[in-house]
């Protein structure tokens, strides 16, 4: 489950990215079986791709019938175009907000989580909303060091990131119980790894700077 | 950098996306200048010395295409039927107006003879509403200069679109 490609430990986005991939990995696979729902990124990528499709229409009418032609049609091509465009740009700043996941338990709760960084501090914060089957949404916000599942030398260790994922979202833990580790000292992954028996690829080859 | 082939479908669809979007935003811009200006191509590049000492080849000049009362004197870009490269050069003469068809003569300040050798056969003077796509309205020099040379070496463009692909397919800030 841990990907095995190596990253460079200082790029905040390259931490970010991984990790955010690495998470929907983590809950729709076994024992978590999340069933994951791709409503708000389907909806960006059909206001995205619409908007291109008119552009690429009017480029084509262009090309081939010339501007007396596809004239009449340029401003509202154009004007449509820069609505989709600020409704796409609207939905990732406003409705997406940084979202990597969204899913329904098992049990029937419905899960949410944002992922953030602030710039050059190398701190994971998840805004994780879980809303039951009735009652109100609650929402958490763990926050992590990276280092607690990157190694040194750029590569991502699975298992003390779903400790920590289970740790922090009860509804996690519960659905993998094997994994809820209270404490897990932060900050000092590499030790951690080890003393729980994770095999860290390439983790024993330090490269110096 | 990324690996595109470890993508999931709908990531490897938002990178595509981005990728696209920055090119259609590009063109809708420009189509947008076009709608506003009236004109088949509001900004156009100086490519010959016909006009000096007021352009010099690669300005980039903006061209205004609304109030079709050219006066001798402005500066207008035309295109001549059967040829490709618009010409930018001086009012000299304009013929009718009103309720005639406005007809315009054309000279380069640099060039010793007025146009009517660079016109399509047989035609002696330029129609306003059919040949003439805007009137000069601003330049700036030399930035064009860019496009001359990509015109001249055309495997710049590969090159350049290219290397504009790669960065935002492949990156991920």
């Amino acid at each position: 489950m841990s990907a095995t490609t190596k990253i460079a430990v200082h790029s905040l986005a390259d931490l970010k990215n991984t990790t955010d991939d690495a998470l929907p990995v983590y809950l729709t696979h076994s024992p978590i079986h999340f069933t994951q729902t791709h409503t708000k990124s389907d909806v960006r990528l059909v206001l995205g791709y619409v908007a291109v499709l008119i552009a690429g229409a009017l480029f084509w009418l262009d090309w081939k019938q010339g501007w007396t032609v596809s004239k009449p049609y340029t401003l509202p091509a154009v004007l449509v175009y820069f609505t989709l465009n600020s409704a796409f740009t609207y939905w990732i700043w406003a409705v997406e907000k940084g979202l990597i996941f969204e899913g329904v338990a098992k049990t029937g709760e419905k899960i949410s989580i944002a992922s953030s960084t602030k710039k050059h501090t190398p701190i994971y914060n998840l805004t994780v909303t879980i809303t039951p089957k009735s009652g109100k949404p609650t929402c958490l916000t763990p926050a992590a060091p990276f280092s607690q599942w990157f190694t040194a030398d750029g590569y991502f260790i699975a298992k003390p990131f779903q400790q920590w994922l289970c740790a922090s979202i009860p509804l996690v833990g519960a659905q993998d119980p094997n994994n809820v580790v209270e404490d897990i000292g932060r900050g000092s992954v590499i030790e951690d790894a080890g003393a729980s028996g994770v095999k860290t690829p390439g983790g024993r080859v330090r490269r110096k700077a | 950098m990324l690996n595109l082939s470890s993508l999931q479908p709908r990531q490897l669809a938002a990178q595509v996306l981005n990728f696209a979007l920055v090119l259609s935003t590009a063109f809708m811009l420009w189509k947008g200048l076009s709608v506003a200006a009236d004109s088949p191509s509001p900004i156009v590049v100086v490519l010959s010395g016909s006009m000096e000492p007021a352009f010099q080849r690669g300005d980039l000049l903006f061209l205004w295409n609304r109030g079709v009362d050219t006066q001798v004197g402005e500066i207008v870009v035309y295109n001549v039927k059967g040829k490709d490269i618009p010409i930018v050069h001086r009012v000299v003469r304009r013929f009718g107006g009103g309720e005639e068809p406005l007809q315009l003569l054309t000279k380069g300040d640099n060039n010793m003879a007025d146009d009517v050798e660079l016109y399509a056969k047989g035609q002696s003077l330029l129609n306003r509403e059919e040949d003439v796509i805007g009137s000069v309205v601003g330049f700036i020099p030399f930035v064009g200069y860019v496009t001359i040379l990509l015109s001249e070496y055309p495997w710049l463009k590969s090159v350049m679109l290219g290397i504009m692909g790669l960065t935002v397919v492949l990156q991920r800030e």
